[in-house]
């Protein structure tokens, strides 16, 4: 204590040791050092919790988002205004080959799919059903999403004639590989269209709307059959980059006004085109937040205890530093810094553990469950979940801490300001 | 040494420190508040998405021609006497329906689209959304209504109207496609796009005679609150109807189950993440309170006190800090969701909700038997925190503690 108080009165007198505090609040965290541990310990514990938990969420956003956009919608969309609104068949993009060419000239762009989508009755032998019949470039397809890798038998159409099914339509038409499906629909200008198509494959997402509604077979026969010319519904895009698709909508938007200023193309990122699938992610970000702050609270309020205990304990010890000289923020300052320490410690080893467990996570992935599997397809989830490493998951949880260990410290210590040293030298151990 | 006297100076003791001990008050009344808010909310989100699987024409339980999951077509069909009815008490009963249901295409003078066609008898709908909903123009008034009502969404798709005409075909018995017309009665809008996309309705008399054939393809029975008989309701249909398929809810809706279950584990493995926080804390604050009175503590030893008292007195101690605080914080969360009131609107949200199978206005739901576990376990939580410095307690030396 001797030696504390002679550093102190000399640290009064000359302020030019500016690490003295520093050195002083490091050793008074260790003489209590169980307190220091349990305080340490609460807040590794709920840095770990949020940073772990937000790092799996946000993984898990990440491969929603990626899966949902390369499965069959795409980054952007390209669709007439009309069709958005009312998906109505007669409301095309007209010019398609030029507007293809156009959208593929942008550098961001990195390959469109040009698509017809036409509602027609698909009937074999006495079945029928009402199906969706989209017509497709396969090879501008496989460029630009990936369903095609679920095709569960056979293979993707390829000429005249063939045609893919979802497998939950074609069990419902009782039709296999090779079998014959009727298509019968109205054209654009009220005509009756049909076309005779061969099944050459089977394709199964586990997206129930896909499965059961829909046949794909080449663009041309669509467009032909339905009395099309030149013109598709969609374009799906895919661009360089997920996360900046957003950047490259607003461009493509002015680069298509320019180029082709009567069409009545209305460029779509993928939240406009799937609202649904970014309102999921926003109301479950918003109900982790609020269980996070919980978390971090309950802690903050066991640091808060630790400082009134502490500021409580050494009322004896501060009244003695006031009544040789000390000024109060000088005691404020060393409780903050005992905060800071108390924070440090406790960061380290909550990131540390919750890096580990991110890392291992990384390789082997968090199994779900079969059945909790199929409910979580829905929403684009793949089996496995792994975790994001994302500096917002990384930073997020130890920055609260870190302001809230500090509040906590300045509450409990700003009555060293009020504190008359000789009360206080009398006060009780 | 008697259990009153015991209070006593634990009351005292815990009021000797009243900033710290306030402090770790609000910590537990936080830590409870928010397992009950949260509990809520999940509970309320469990039972809406419950409620709204069975009342996707789903039912509690449901009777089925074999196959006709796979295949849901006029063939996979069955007669059902007239004067059925379901083998279940009034009391438990809410209601049940039976109903065709099969694909159709139908078609307005503009448009084409795949719809489910749903045959009902509308006074016994009250079971299933329909019952609910809100229509433009009319509901259907009988089972022998020859209208059709279809959704809102779908309405917009085929750019038609109430009082317009429009045009269903679909398959006979006889394996024949029938086609024929049908005018809008009403447009319903119902929570959830994917509904009104789905089903067109049309009187199940109407319906039978367009396919020729008195049958139905399903009967769904609801029962009273949350479906708590559906075995013993499912038994009874499957003794009844032993050539045809029975399903529960969850078979049926296996994903809405699944939720059914995760929810559970969730909301306990919340529990359970609050607690650990707010045991450091309550650790920390006993410890201290034994340290500083190892002389006092000392002393008492010394004058005769067992050390089974000591450790019942740091026991009692956190126990009655954590009962206080379950009290408070069971009001406080109670307070909060009452704040809620008629619940959360999710509409922002709409399209979102609609995917995870819930509606869009989430109302909390508290249950008294959480609330019991919720008291029970912080109550174990308290004890089982109070434990190490109980140790610690009755570790000190009389004589040690004296000569300080």
């Amino acid at each position: 204590m001797n030696e504390l108080a002679a550093s102190y009165s000399s640290a009064a007198a000359r302020p030019a040791l500016p690490m003295l505090n520093v050195r002083i609040a490091w050793r008074n965290l260790w003489r209590n050092p169980r307190r220091t541990w349990l305080t340490a310990s609460g807040i590794a514990f709920a840095i770990m919790l949020v940073v772990f938990a937000m790092a799996m969420q946000l993984g898990q956003y990440e491969l929603m988002m990626d899966n949902a956009t390369s499965m069959l919608s795409g980054h952007l969309q390209v669709q007439s205004r009309d069709f958005v609104e009312t998906e109505r068949f007669e409301d095309t993009l007209p010019g398609a080959t030029e507007l293809v060419r156009l959208v593929e000239s942008w550098p961001s762009v990195l390959s469109v799919a040009p698509r017809v989508e036409a509602f027609a009755l698909a009937s074999a032998g006495e079945r029928s059903f009402g199906a969706m019949v989209v017509g497709v470039d396969i090879e501008a397809e496989s460029r630009t999403v990936r369903f095609l890798d679920f095709i569960q038998s056979g293979h993707a159409p390829q000429g005249p004639g063939e045609a893919m099914l979802g497998s939950v339509l074609a069990r419902n038409l009782g039709v296999g590989l090779g079998d014959e499906v009727v298509i019968l629909g109205t054209g654009k200008k009220g005509g009756m269209a049909a076309m005779l198509l061969e099944v050459v494959g089977l394709f199964t997402s586990h997206q129930l709307e896909l499965d059961r509604g829909v046949l794909w077979t080449p663009l041309a026969s669509v467009q032909e059959a339905f009395g099309l010319g030149d013109e598709v519904h969609t374009l799906a895009i895919r661009t360089n980059d997920l996360a900046s698709s957003a950047d490259t909508q607003r461009a493509l938007a002015d680069h298509l006004a320019q180029g082709a200023p009567d069409s009545p193309a209305l460029v779509r990122n993928w939240d406009e085109v799937m609202p649904e699938l970014h309102q999921a992610i926003e109301i479950d970000k918003l109900g982790g937040d609020l269980f996070f702050y919980i978390v971090e609270i309950l802690v903050l309020f066991s640091v808060v205890n630790t400082f009134i205990m502490t500021v409580f304990e050494r009322t004896r010890e501060f009244g003695m530093l006031l009544s040789i000289g000390t000024r109060p923020w000088r005691i404020v300052a060393l409780v903050q810094w005992e905060a800071l320490f108390i924070w440090a410690v406790g960061a380290a080893i909550g990131l540390g553990i919750a890096a580990l467990l991110v890392f291992w996570l990384a390789e082997v992935g968090l199994y779900m469950g079969e059945q909790l599997s199929e409910y979580t397809a829905q929403f684009y989830m793949p089996e496995r979940l792994f975790p994001a490493f994302s500096i917002e998951a990384f930073t997020n949880a130890p920055l609260v801490m870190l302001v809230g260990t500090q509040l906590a410290a300045l509450v409990s210590s700003v009555r060293v300001r009020r504190m008359r040293p000789v009360e206080a030298w009398r006060a009780a151990e | 040494m008697p259990l009153k006297l015991l209070t006593q100076l634990s009351c005292r003791n815990l009021f000797r420190h009243k900033r710290r001990n306030l402090m770790l008050l609000s910590a537990i009344v936080v830590a409870v508040a928010g397992v009950v808010v949260l509990n809520s909310l999940l509970r309320g989100f469990q039972y809406d998405m419950q409620e709204a699987a069975v009342s996707n024409l789903t039912g509690h339980a449901k009777v089925l021609a074999p196959g006709y999951l796979d295949d849901p077509s006029i063939e996979k069909s069955f007669q059902l006497a007239k004067d059925w009815r379901p083998d279940v008490a009034d009391d438990q009963l809410e209601g049940w329906a039976a109903r065709i249901r099969i694909p159709a295409v139908i078609m307005s003078e503009r448009e084409t689209r795949g719809v489910q066609f749903v045959g009902v008898d509308p006074q016994r709908e009250s079971i299933s959304f329909l019952g609910s909903v809100a229509h433009r123009g009319e509901a259907l008034q009988s089972a022998a209504d020859r209208r059709v009502v279809i959704g809102e969404s779908l309405a917009e798709q085929l750019d038609t109207d109430v009082g317009r005409r429009l045009v269903l075909i679909t398959q006979g018995a006889d394996g024949l496609n029938r086609e024929a017309g049908f005018r809008i009665a009403g447009v319903y809008d119902a929570d959830g796009e994917n509904l009104e996309k789905i089903f067109v309705f049309t009187g199940i008399e109407r319906l039978q005679a367009l396919v020729d054939a008195e049958v139905v393809t399903e009967v769904s029975v609801k029962l009273v609150g949350n479906g708590a008989g559906e075995s013993s309701i499912k038994d009874s249909l499957a003794a009844f109807f032993d050539d045809l398929d029975v399903l529960d809810w969850q078979e049926l809706e296996p994903q809405a189950a699944a939720m059914f279950l995760f929810a559970d584990a969730a909301m306990f493995i919340w529990f359970l993440i609050m607690m650990g926080a707010l045991i450091f804390g309550l650790v920390n604050t006993l410890i201290t309170a034994v340290m500083e009175r190892i002389k006092e503590l000392g002393m008492l030893r010394a004058v005769g006190m067992r050390p089974g008292a000591v450790v019942m007195q740091v026991v009692m101690e956190s126990t009655l800090i954590m009962a206080v605080g379950v009290v408070l914080g069971i009001l406080v969360g109670w307070l909060f969701i009452l704040w809620l009131g008629e619940g959360i609107d999710l509409s922002r949200w709409a399209e979102g909700v609609e995917m995870a199978g819930m509606r869009s206005l989430l109302v909390p739901r508290l249950f008294m038997n959480d609330l019991v576990l919720v008291a029970g376990l912080s109550l174990f939580f308290g004890f089982v925190a109070s434990l190490y410095p109980a140790w610690r307690a009755v570790k000190i030396k009389p004589l040690d503690a004296l000569r300080r």
